[in-house]
């Protein structure tokens, strides 16, 4: 059975402490009630037992009883008298109307007369029979009495306690409306936490756990919000360089100062086309890394081989000795395309960062079933304290080249958490600039 | 006058730099928040060009440094981080202007002029004084109401001391107005130009106090 306003703790609390109370009060009033059906039976009976008893002492023998004075049926519980002699003849009858069969068994009987049941008590007097009887009804009436007077505080009682008990749900449930009021009026931007004062110890778990949920939320959308901030510093400083180039170019009065201008203009269009492309190659790891696309067995060394050449390019442009000094053969799950750009991005990082006629080396190696991706450069490295932050998004070390869109390594490392595997920059032992580690596990 | 120019990208800081000289500022360039605390340190500048998200320290950090140290320089931030509330947060620091990249060149010259005039207590964007006038938009200057022509040094010198008559700048203050860190000077460039306008404009109007510098006049002598 569902309970009207079930979802109400308060009216579920009310519903199933009436049901309860009555419960218990009808249990009570039948146990009252059979008590006192007993208790009158003891006493009734034995005030039968007396009546016949003193009827049989004052009887005279085989004389005439004559008529009952004045019936007092009220006050003596519908007691019934009758005589009968030894051959089935009433002599004696205390109430004209009732009559009772006579019974041959001595002591206590029951019989049933005129529509209900009569108690009845036999006893012998020389040749005649003695008998008295009462109806079971009045018994049962007494016995009613009895139990109604003992339940009967309750019945009123009952509201009473309904009262209070309503009084103490509302009262411990104040706190709670009070933080729902806190949820209802507040904006949807704002997870500030909750008051967790004065709380039951039943809800404060929930409002602790509704905080932290809270906090994640709010972690997640600083971070989404820190990332528009920056993205829109990091499109517009572009955008605001090619404008001051063009005015530059404009203002410009001589040849000379034209061809520096044209110059500049022309870096410019390349950062911000290599930013463009930058951010559509993050967008795709994400995604990639969101829709998760399936992993296939992919050799490293290949692929080096692959990203060695695209940037043999621009390493001999700056007379910077590029090449592979390692190469175990190891196969990793992955994807190729990711992976490509992966060591493409470490290699240009290393190639920028580094002065001319420096040295950048990738090595691959394997042990303790893992496989390690490192690119060092003989560049000036990255200051320990900066190591971690370079990886974020749009981080430039200071006073480097402008030219770098700052998603190089935050690329990276997207695409190193695609593949499980981890990205870290250390100093390089061998040629004293950065050295770039990409440790994968998930060796084929 | 000279600016601090506080700009961590390489591109627009260059393009800044030359558009600002070939107006006849003379700049200085940092890249980076601690830079400008030191330049700002050591230097007056009329006006500081200040970036926000810089290096080493944030270009707000920069700002409240330098205004508790009560320094009144005006500063004009010039950056890509548009929202309402980071504008908000920048003016109420102490900033005297906020300008969103990317900008007009012409806009952000205009507001440079602005802050300076305020900062020296003009509302009127000409300079008169003493029958000698400067428009420092269209940069001519007449005498009693005659065309002079100036080079750009003479008309920064005339500028700076028309601005505060009556004040008497030294050599050496002429020169840290005039020359940025990377220009070379010989030792008696400002005499040179000193000699230059006064020959242009008349003895009287620009005098010398022996020992001390130059001034203008607060009224005719």
């Amino acid at each position: 059975m569902s309970l009207p306003l079930s979802h109400s703790l308060r009216a579920r609390l009310l519903w199933l402490l009436l049901v309860a109370i009555l419960f218990t009060a009808g249990a009570q009033a039948v146990i009252a009630y059979r008590t006192a059906l007993a208790e009158a039976d003891v006493i009734f009976d034995y005030q039968m037992q007396q009546m016949a008893l003193s009827l049989r002492a004052g009887l005279p023998v085989g004389g005439e009883l004559g008529e009952p004075h004045g019936t007092k049926d009220e006050e003596n519980f519908d007691f019934l008298i009758q005589v009968w002699t030894a051959d089935g003849l009433r002599i004696f009858q205390s109430t004209p109307q009732a009559e009772l069969p006579q019974r041959a068994v001595l002591g206590f009987s029951r019989v049933q007369a005129r529509g209900t049941t009569y108690r009845l008590f036999s006893i012998a007097a020389g040749t005649q029979v003695i008998q008295v009887a009462q109806d079971m009804a009045a018994r049962r009436e007494m016995a009613g009495t009895l139990a109604l007077r003992t339940v009967s505080p309750m019945l009123v009682l009952v509201p009473l306690l309904m009262l209070v008990v309503w009084g103490v749900v509302s009262a411990s449930l104040a706190p709670v409306s009070r933080v729902r009021q806190q949820v209802a009026t507040r904006q949807a931007d704002d997870l500030s936490e909750l008051n967790e004062d004065d709380l039951p110890d039943e809800i404060h778990p929930l409002v602790h756990e509704l905080n932290l949920l809270f906090h994640r939320v709010r972690q997640a959308f600083d971070a989404q919000n820190n990332f528009v901030a920056d993205a829109a510093h990091e499109l517009r400083s572009p955008l605001a360089a090619l404008k001051l180039q063009v005015q530059g170019l404009r203002r410009a009065a001589d040849d000379a100062t034209r061809d520096v201008a044209i110059n500049r203009l022309n870096t410019g269009i390349d950062r911000a086309t290599r930013l463009v492309e930058q951010l559509l190659v993050l967008a795709r790891q994400q995604s990639n890394s969101a829709v998760g696309a399936k992993a296939v067995p992919i050799d490293l060394t290949t692929l080096a081989r692959l990203a060695l050449a695209d940037a043999a390019g621009s390493a001999a442009a700056r007379q910077i000795d590029l090449g592979l000094v390692q190469a175990d053969p190891g196969i990793v799950m992955g994807h190729d395309e990711a992976l490509r750009i992966l060591m493409r991005n470490l290699l240009d990082n290393a190639i920028k960062y580094t002065p001319a006629g420096g040295t950048v080396n990738l090595a691959i190696r394997c042990h303790d079933g893992q496989t390690l991706l490192t690119v060092d450069d003989s560049g000036p490295g990255v200051a320990a304290e900066d190591r971690q932050r370079v990886l974020d998004r749009f981080y430039r070390v200071a006073g480097t080249e402008g030219s770098g869109s700052g998603l190089g390594l935050a690329i990276v490392k997207t695409i190193a958490d695609l593949h499980q595997a981890t990205l870290s920059i250390d100093r390089s032992e061998s040629l004293g600039g950065l050295r770039a580690t990409v440790t994968f596990t998930n060796v084929s | 006058m000279r600016l601090l120019l506080v700009e961590d990208d390489l591109m627009i800081g260059e393009s800044v730099l030359d558009l600002l000289r070939a107006e006849g500022y003379a700049v200085d360039w940092v890249k980076d928040g601690e830079m400008a605390d030191t330049a700002l340190d050591s230097q007056t500048y009329d006006l500081v060009l200040l970036d926000l998200g810089l290096p080493r320290r944030d270009g707000l950090a920069v700002l409240r440094r330098l205004r508790a140290r009560k320094d009144r320089t005006p500063v004009l931030i010039a950056t890509a981080r548009d929202a309402t509330a980071q504008r908000v947060e920048g003016l109420d620091m102490g900033a005297d202007d906020y300008i969103v990249k990317p900008y007009e060149l012409d806009e952000l010259l205009a507001r440079i002029r602005a802050l300076i005039r305020r900062a020296a207590g003009r509302a009127e964007p000409v300079y008169e004084h003493l029958g000698v006038s400067i428009d420092p938009v269209t940069r001519e200057v007449t005498l009693d109401g005659q065309a002079v022509v100036l080079s750009a040094r003479e008309w920064s010198i005339l500028e700076l001391l028309l601005a505060r008559p009556g004040m008497v700048l030294s050599r050496r203050q002429l020169e840290e107005k005039l020359y940025s860190w990377k220009d070379d000077l010989s030792s008696n460039a400002v005499e040179v130009y000193i000699h230059g306008l006064r020959k242009k404009l008349g003895p009287r109007v620009i005098q010398n106090v022996r020992g001390v510098g130059y001034m203008i006049p607060k009224s005719a002598p």
